[in-house]
Order: C-alpha cells, then structure tokens, then sequence
C-alpha cells in the first residue's frame, strides 16, 4: 500500500518539476537548419563568447513552415527566446503587444556601430516612435533564377541578356516563358516561389507582377488586389498558367532546382541549392512592367524580447551580429541592409556562386525595394485570402469577380 | 455436387474481390518504400513501382536534415514510459473497481465514461494553459501526462476492469488468508495472472504514443523534441520547400519496423484492438 | 471474512487498528484510483469547466489579456460568421460520408472473413494494417499519390481510361478523397470488432434457418443483422464520435483546403486557437463540439433503445 502510495506520488511530484536552463545562456530561434547557416552564426556567436566569457549562444532551429506560430507558443508559454530571428509578415503583431524590447540605446551606445549606416527604407518595419525594435538581418530581394540550358534548348535569350537590352519586362516574360515550355515538353516555363505559390506562398506568387502594374496586396488599410493595376496584372498570371500552360499549374510538381521548370522567383540564399542542380542557371531581376521595375524585399530582423533574463546582453549580442564586419559576413547567405557593406566589392563578390554583375542586380534591387505588406493580423488575413485565392486558381475562374472575392474577404481584417 | 461447385464458383469470386480491394490497402505502402528510394528528379517524372536508379542515400540525408535519430528515441521513450505508466495506473484503478464495493463507485465510472466520450480537442485549450502554468511548453511532459490521464488511459482502466471482472476470486482469497495486503494480492496475485490484459493495454497504449499527433504540434517547438509524427510532417527543407522523396524514407523508416511487428504478432495486436473496441 | 475482523487486524495491526473493516476497504479502494481520479480532475474535469469561462472572454494568446465578453463568442459562431455554418456543414458530410461506407465496409468484410478459409489471416493482416499506422504517415503517402499529375492514383485510372481529376485541389474531390482515404485507415478496427461480433453467434441459427430453406440474403436479414445490433450500435457510436474527431488526417492531406472544402470543426477550432490565437472564440467552438458529441451519442443511442422495444 504505501509503496503503491509512494510510486503515485513520487510520479506526481516529478511531474510538477519544471525545466530550467542555466543562466547566461543566450537562446536565439532562427528557422534555419542548414548547416553552412548554423556554422556561420556559430562563428559569429563564438566571437561574442571571446568578449564575454561564461556567456554561452544557443542557436535553435524552429521549422520554418509553423515558424511564426511555434515562436508565439515559446513567447505564450514563458519560454521565450532572447533574441528571435523575426519575419517581416509576423513583426508588428509582437511589437503592437509589446513583447520585443526596444534595442535602440544599446545600439547606438556601441562603438563604432554607425547605425545611420542602415538602409532608410530598409528600417521602416523595425522603427516606430524614435524606438528600434529590430534589426534588418536579412533584406533579401526576390530574383528571377533561370535554367539557361533550357533556354538555349528553346534558343532564347535569357533573362539577364534580355534585361542588360532593357526588353526584361512582363510581357517578354509571358513570350518567353511560353516558348520555352513549348521547346521542352512535359517541362515548364515558369514556376512560383518554391512550388508553393498556391498555398503557403500565394502572396509571393502575387505581389511581384502586381507590384510591377502599380498596383499592391493592400496598402494603408484598403485591400488593393480589386483594383485595375492587380486584376490585370493577375489576368496574366491565369493566362500563362492555364492558357499558356507554362506555369506550373495547381497541385503540379515542376520543380525548379531539380531541373523541371526554366524559371522560377527565389531569394539569394537558395544558390546554396544550385550547385547540385546539375544544370547552367544564373539569376536575373524581376521583370518590370508598366509601372517600371518593381523589386520586391523579404525581410527578417534579429529582436530582443522584452521578457527575457538577460535583455541587456542580449541586446549587444544583436549589435555585434550586425555590426560592419560580421554584416559582410553573413551578405553571402543573407544581404545586407547596411549602405556601406551594400556598396562595397566584398558584397558584390561575396556569394562565390553567383557571378559579380548579377550580384549588382541584387544590391541594386535592396536600395530600391520594397517588403512585403505587412499588418498586425497576417495569419489572419492569411487564412481569409486563402480559400478566395484557391477559386482564383480554376481554369474558368472569373479573374476579377474572383479578386473582388478575395478583397470582401480581407477588407474588415485590414 | 451442383451446391458444391456453387459454393466453389463463390469462393473464387470473393478472393477475386477481396484481392481487388486489398490494392489501396497494401500499395501506399509499397509506394511509400519506393518512393522513399527515388531521387528527387524521378519523383517528380513519370511514376514507376521500381525505382529507375535506386537513391539509398536518401535514408542517410533523412538523418542530417532533421535530427531524425534524435527524434526516433523521443518517440521511443515517450511511448514506452507512457506504457508503463498507464499499466500501472489502470491496472491499479480497474483492479478496485472490480474488486472493491466503495461509496463514489459509481459516479466515478459515470466520469470515466465521459471522458472517453469527449475529444480531446474540446479540453486541448485549457490544458493549454495548464501546462503553461506548470511550466512545460516545449517539454514531453504533456505528450506523457494527457495520454496516461486522459481518454487512452480511461480505456486502458476500463479494459483492466473488465479482465479483473473475469477472473476467479479464489486465488485473491488465499491470498488474504495468508496474510498478504490488498497491495499485495493486486501484485503478487492479480497481476501475474492478467497478462494477456496488460499486454492488450501496452500495445494499444503504445501504438496510440507512438502516433499522437495533436499535442506534439501544439506543445513542441524545437526540432530536437519533435516526436516521429511531427518531424514526419515538417520534411521540408530549411526553405520549406516539400521534399517528397526523404519525407517518404523518412516515413518508411519509421512506419516499416511497427509493420513488421505487426506482422510478427498480428494475431495479438489484432485481437487487443478488438478488446478496447467491445470494453463496454 | 466479514465475520473475523480480529484475524484481519491481527494481519494488518501495524497499520490501521482503529478503523472498521468497511472504512478501511473503502480507503484503500480510494487509493487505488486516487492516481486515476486526480489526473482526472487536473487533465480532463478542470479543463471541461475551465472551457465554460474561456467561452465568455475575448482572449488573445500573444498579449494574454483576457476581457469577458459574455456570449458574444457565440453570437458570432452561431449567427455572425459565415465560416462556422460551413464549417459545420463540411464536418456533417464528412460523417456522412464517412460511417455508413466505413460501417457497410466492415461489415461486408466481416462476413467474408468471419469464417476459416484459405487466406484468411493474409486478408485479415492487411485490412488491418493502416489502423496500426500513423494517420500522418498514411496521409503523407495518400497526398503523395492523389497528385492531379503524375500521381500513382490518376496513373492507373488512366490504365482503365479515364481521365482522374486533381484530387485535392478540386473541394468536392477533395472530400471525398478525404473520406475515402481515412475509411482505407479505419476500417479494420470496425472489422475486427464485427468479426469477433459474428463468431460468438451460434452456429446453430443458421443452420438451422439455412436447412429451413432460407436463402443467404434471409439468414442475413432475420438473424445475422439483429443479432449484431449490438455491436453495431457501439461501432457507430464510436465511428461518428470519431468522424468529429478527425484531425491530423485533415491536417497532413489537405490543411482544410481547398477553398475551405474540407475545413472541419475539429481543424478550424486547432485554426483558431492555435494559428491566429482567439482563445475566447476557440473555445466556444470547442463547446459547442462537446455538444454536438454529446447529442449524437445520446440520440443514437436512444434511438436504437426505441428500435429494440
């Protein structure tokens, strides 16, 4: 009886013990599990620990598909992380809850930090009220990456050729994009960010060409994708995916990086992902249409959250991560949105895969870009977007009736 | 002899049938295992059952994407303490209410029938919560402490009943007589004697450890803590991207050994999910 | 036994002399369920109250600040958004379609494998592998092979020619591909439990029926089937309780889409609370769940207490 007694309340007690990492560690979430990432964070980290010793800098990895929302659970639960690597899309819902600290005095009180140094356009998002709540780590702009030995099959120019001609705009885009299907069966003109542009990226799929038109997802509270500029723009996306045929359609698999599709839209950091690909490819800018070039931006910052033991050290470990030299660093996994490291020939010879004169198209198209929209309910908005934009992409979908769907959708929301 | 061929005619047709119907239940699994071997080009071309060229590498990628290792032992370890745990707890609480006549009886089975009635989606917040409060978001506590306390547990408590309903009392009995305490005919008399029953609650408890899903992606957030399910359906690359053909190694590493378990002793597993099905 | 407490005490002197037998029976049965009984109000009773506040605040995860707002949550489930009537009409087709073509299966199996007869325990192991399966794996490999093109399903329908729609882009199919998938996973539970059903009725009914001139379909009609009622209560029961359930399935396969297609109360109420964090509002939903589980169990239940009298 007692042993059964002592066995129950023993297995009870244990239970109530709570977990407890040790002081002076300093836990940072990031979605990234590739390894050259982790090694060159580690390096980084490991030049912190040098100045301050008994400090330790724990790198974990948080899948990037429930990234935002796993970050919420740490925050929710009292386990939050100290320094979280934050996207764009989830940054003002923290901020508005006064969860992220603000690092703006740490950061100036560094030597030879020169935080003027920072993209103008490129800190919007992270400042608000004279407070900083972030800083930019990665301002990576989207590109179009082709597959040129598909291109020469079709005997097309490609991308970068038809740009330096000044002829890279939408138009010339849908031309090619066709031909190319058509000179490589069973294989695609195009395919959108990551294969996922019908389902967790169908903002990504959007936002370039409509951008391009003049037009945007929403801006200052009103949804935009009803307007003029969007739906045309949006026509001619559903034209090439089901008249054409050369965009990967719905449900499809034409995967860019194992050779299946002549061109897709990605960011710099996946040309770690080329060398394997077995195929020629370089990277262009973003076609441009009749509202001129229109570079989109993703971005992440690194932010100090409010809660934690030690905001403080926490803070200068964000200052050294984004100080000149380590920011020159990391600019060949994650570009950087200092003036100065932007402008320099480290910068644009930094990624040892990807030719100088197309990392200018990357720098220039960082000084000129814009992020992504941004509001305090994105998942919600999300989610409300997401069925509209699913009957957005039927072959006999009504492109504008199927917009204006989308928009009484999100239109409370915003 | 015409009634005999009938039935003969009939035979064949009905294997005929069931042979057809048998496709969709053995093929994923086939496809899983072969799609697990293919490279990522082939899968994405003109499917075949034998893989073209076989990519054996892929179930050593599986292992430095994720820590699937790592991951593999969690789901190991969770589910073998939450099998131990469970027997024990059910077996002592459905061996006291076979056994013993006790004011609250009753309502406490009322209770217990509740609790199996109710998802655990409806009491998912709260708890939530709670564990929030003890401290253990990110931890395997709550992937231990929901499945031994809730529905699973309430059934593996019921199925204990009803064996312990069943069996002779004589034994119990003698036992007493010479002296031993409750305790101790519950372990030196009853227990020995319901081992067909704590092996029905074990595999069933365990199976249902080794598949949770619904608090590991709620209570789990870093890599090295995901239990199998979750890591299964977060193979993505570190850009997100879907990788069919190691999401599917994966999934055959870790669904082939319960397999062939299963195929060892089919007869047992079987017959333990027919017991928790008709518990009352 | 009842007649000696001396001897008893005399066993146990060390520990409780001073208490009646009946007392100490009743401690010691206490005991013996107290782990159950306190994990049970901590992890299942405590929650099932606690939900009945949270259904009353406005709660949102991130800035943990809960305001109540009475039945407002409910007002705007039940009367305001249009999500929540879908939601629900999505999670009724889907046990619709789900327990009578899971229940019909495992029962026509059942019968055909009730009985010994060469290859029975193959037919028998392999309808019932998936149940021993993870539903995230099965749904991995069913999402892989529903592919609009290139998927191993829609490759052999062209074998036979026809022309396989793109499953799970396409909401209608989407559910059904949904339901269909998850039968292929559960029926075997049901199997089995009809099986075992059937081999404890007496052979002699049957025969004698049989040697009376019955046909198959008449020994089926006025024996097999009342005998099994039973059994077939508690099968759909639990199937439908199950059906409401669904969740992981839901999640893997299709993620609630597409256009909402097969978004259902189980996965919109993960949605609410665990991807956009309205506590309040996920809790109603989850109520409002117990409910509908609650009224379908009883309703069955009463229904074939009307049918047996």
């Amino acid at each position: 009886m007692k042993t059964a007694m002592k066995l129950a309340l023993s297995a009870l007690a244990l239970c109530a013990l709570p977990v407890q990492s040790p002081a002076q560690e300093l836990r940072m979430t990031v979605w990234t599990g590739n390894d050259a990432h982790l090694k060159m964070l580690n390096g980084i980290a490991a030049g912190f620990i040098a100045k301050h010793p008994g400090v330790t800098v724990k790198f974990e990895t948080v899948p990037v598909a429930d990234y935002t929302q796993k970050l919420t659970f740490q925050v929710a639960g009292g386990n939050a992380p100290d320094i979280a690597w934050m996207m764009e899309d989830a940054a003002p819902a923290f901020e508005n809850a006064g969860l992220l600290m603000d690092i703006g005095p740490t950061l100036k009180a560094t030597e030879g930090y020169s935080f003027e140094d920072f993209s103008e356009p490129a800190m919007a998002l992270w400042q608000k009220d004279g407070k900083i709540y972030g800083v930019p780590f990665s301002t990576s702009p989207f590109l179009i990456y082709y597959n040129k030995d598909m291109f020469d099959k079709a005997g097309l120019e490609d991308p970068n050729q038809l740009a330096a001609k000044g002829e890279w705009n939408m138009q010339k885009f849908q031309d090619v994009a066709k031909k190319v299907t058509e000179a490589n069966p069973g294989k695609w003109g195009f395919e959108f960010k990551d294969g996922e542009g019908y389902a967790s990226r169908m903002t990504h799929a959007l936002l370039p060409p409509v951008r391009a038109y003049g037009g945007d997802l929403w801006a200052n509270g009103q949804c935009g994708l009803d307007k003029p500029e969007a739906v045309a723009a949006i026509k001619q996306l559903h034209d090439m995916v089901f008249k054409d045929k050369s965009i990967v359609p719905p449900g499809e698999q034409g995967d860019y990086f194992s050779g299946n599709s002549a061109m897709t839209v990605n960011q710099i950091s996946r040309a770690s992902k080329m060398p394997e690909a077995g195929f020629k490819w370089g990277i262009a800018p973003l076609p441009s249409g009749p509202a001129g070039e229109a570079p989109v931006i993703g971005q992440a910052a690194l932010t100090v959250f409010a809660s934690g033991k030690n905001t403080e050290l926490a803070a200068q470990l964000v200052a050294e991560m984004t100080s000149k030299d380590n920011v020159a660093v990391m600019a060949q996994f994650f570009p950087p949105a200092r003036k100065s490291v932007l402008e320099s020939d480290a910068f644009v010879n930094s990624n040892k895969l990807i030719p100088p004169e197309q990392m200018k198209s990357v720098a220039a198209a960082i000084v000129n870009g814009r992020v992504h929209p941004s509001h305090e309910h994105v998942p919600q908005i999300f989610a409300a977007m997401a069925p509209r934009v699913d009957a957005l992409w039927r072959a006999d979908a009504d492109v504008e009736e199927a917009l204006k769907g989308v928009c009484a959708a999100i239109q409370p929301l915003l | 002899m015409t009634a005999r061929r009938t039935e003969i005619v009939y035979r064949i047709c009905w294997t005929i049938a069931l042979l057809l119907l048998a496709v969709p239940f053995i093929f994923p699994f086939l496809w899983m295992i072969s799609g697990g071997f293919k490279s990522t080009t082939e899968i994405f071309g003109a499917p075949t059952l034998i893989p073209r060229v076989w990519r054996f590498e892929n179930f050593v990628e599986v292992f430095t994407y994720q820590p699937f290792a790592r991951q593999y032992f969690n789901s190991l370890y969770i589910a073998a303490t939450v099998t131990v745990l469970t027997l024990f707890i059910a077996s002592l609480a459905g061996y006291a209410l076979a056994r013993i006549r006790f004011a609250g009886a009753g309502l406490l089975m009322l209770f217990l029938v509740m609790a199996l009635m109710v998802p655990e989606e409806v009491t998912i917040i709260p708890n939530f919560f709670l564990i929030r409060a003890m401290g253990l978001i990110d931890t395997h506590w709550p992937l231990i402490l929901l499945p031994v306390f809730g529905p699973q547990g309430v059934v593996a408590t019921f199925l204990m009943r009803q064996f312990f309903l069943a069996l002779p009392k004589e034994l119990e009995d003698a036992g007493k007589m010479d002296g031993l305490s409750r305790f101790g005919v519950w372990l030196k008399i009853a227990l020995p004697m319901s081992r067909p029953a704590l092996a029905a609650v074990a595999i069933i408890t365990f199976l249902h450890s080794w598949n949770l899903f619904l608090e590991p992606l709620i209570f789990l957030s870093s890599l090295e803590k995901f239990t199998l399910p979750l890591a299964l359906s977060n193979f993505n690359d570190s850009y997100g991207l879907p990788l069919w053909n190691l999401q599917l190694a994966a999934t055959s590493l870790a669904v082939v050994p319960i397999l062939i378990i299963y195929l060892i002793a089919q007869r047992q597993i079987i017959e333990s999910f027919a017991l928790s099905g008709v518990k009352g | 036994m009842a007649g000696s407490p001396s001897r008893d005490n005399a066993a146990h002197s060390a520990r409780a002399p001073w208490l009646t037998l009946k007392t100490r029976e009743m401690l010691e049965a206490w005991l013996f369920v107290s782990p159950t009984f306190i994990g049970f109000l901590i992890f299942f009773l405590g929650p099932l109250v606690a939900i009945f506040y949270y259904s009353t605040t406005e709660w949102n995860l991130l800035s943990q600040q809960a305001t109540f707002v009475g039945l407002r949550n409910f007002e705007n489930a039940l009367l305001e958004n249009p999500d929540f009537w879908h939601v629900v009409r999505n999670s009724v087709i889907f046990a619709l379609g789900l327990v009578p073509l899971n229940m019909a299966l495992a029962l026509s199996l059942a019968l055909a494998l009730s009985r010994p007869f060469f290859g029975v325990v193959f037919f028998r192991t392999v309808f019932f592998a998936p149940v021993v399966t993870s539903a995230i794996a099965w749904a991995i490999v069913w999402k892989f092979m529903l592919q609009g093109q290139g998927g191993a399903v829609n490759q052999m329908l062209a074998w036979i020619g026809i022309d396989g729609p793109n499953w799970l882009r396409e909401p209608n199919w989407a559910m059904a591909a949904v339901i269909v998938t998850r039968v292929i996973k559960m029926v075997g539970l049901n199997m089995i439990l009809y099986i075992a059903a059937l081999q404890s009725i007496p052979r002699d009914y049957e025969e004698a029926a049989t040697l009376e001139g019955a046909s198959r379909w008449q020994v089926f009609r006025m024996i097999t089937w009342p005998l099994l009622a039973p059994t077939t209560l508690v099968i759909m029961v639990l199937t439908t309780i199950g059906s409401f359930k669904v969740f992981d399935h839901i999640y893997q396969m299709t993620g609630g889409g597409p256009e909402n297609g097969t978004l259902v109360l189980a996965f919109y109420i993960y949605q609410q609370g665990f991807k956009f964090f309205n506590v309040g509002y996920a809790a109603a939903l989850a109520l409002i769940m117990f409910a509908i589980v609650m009224v379908l169990t009883l309703a069955q239940v009463m229904l074939r207490r009307r049918d047996m009298e």
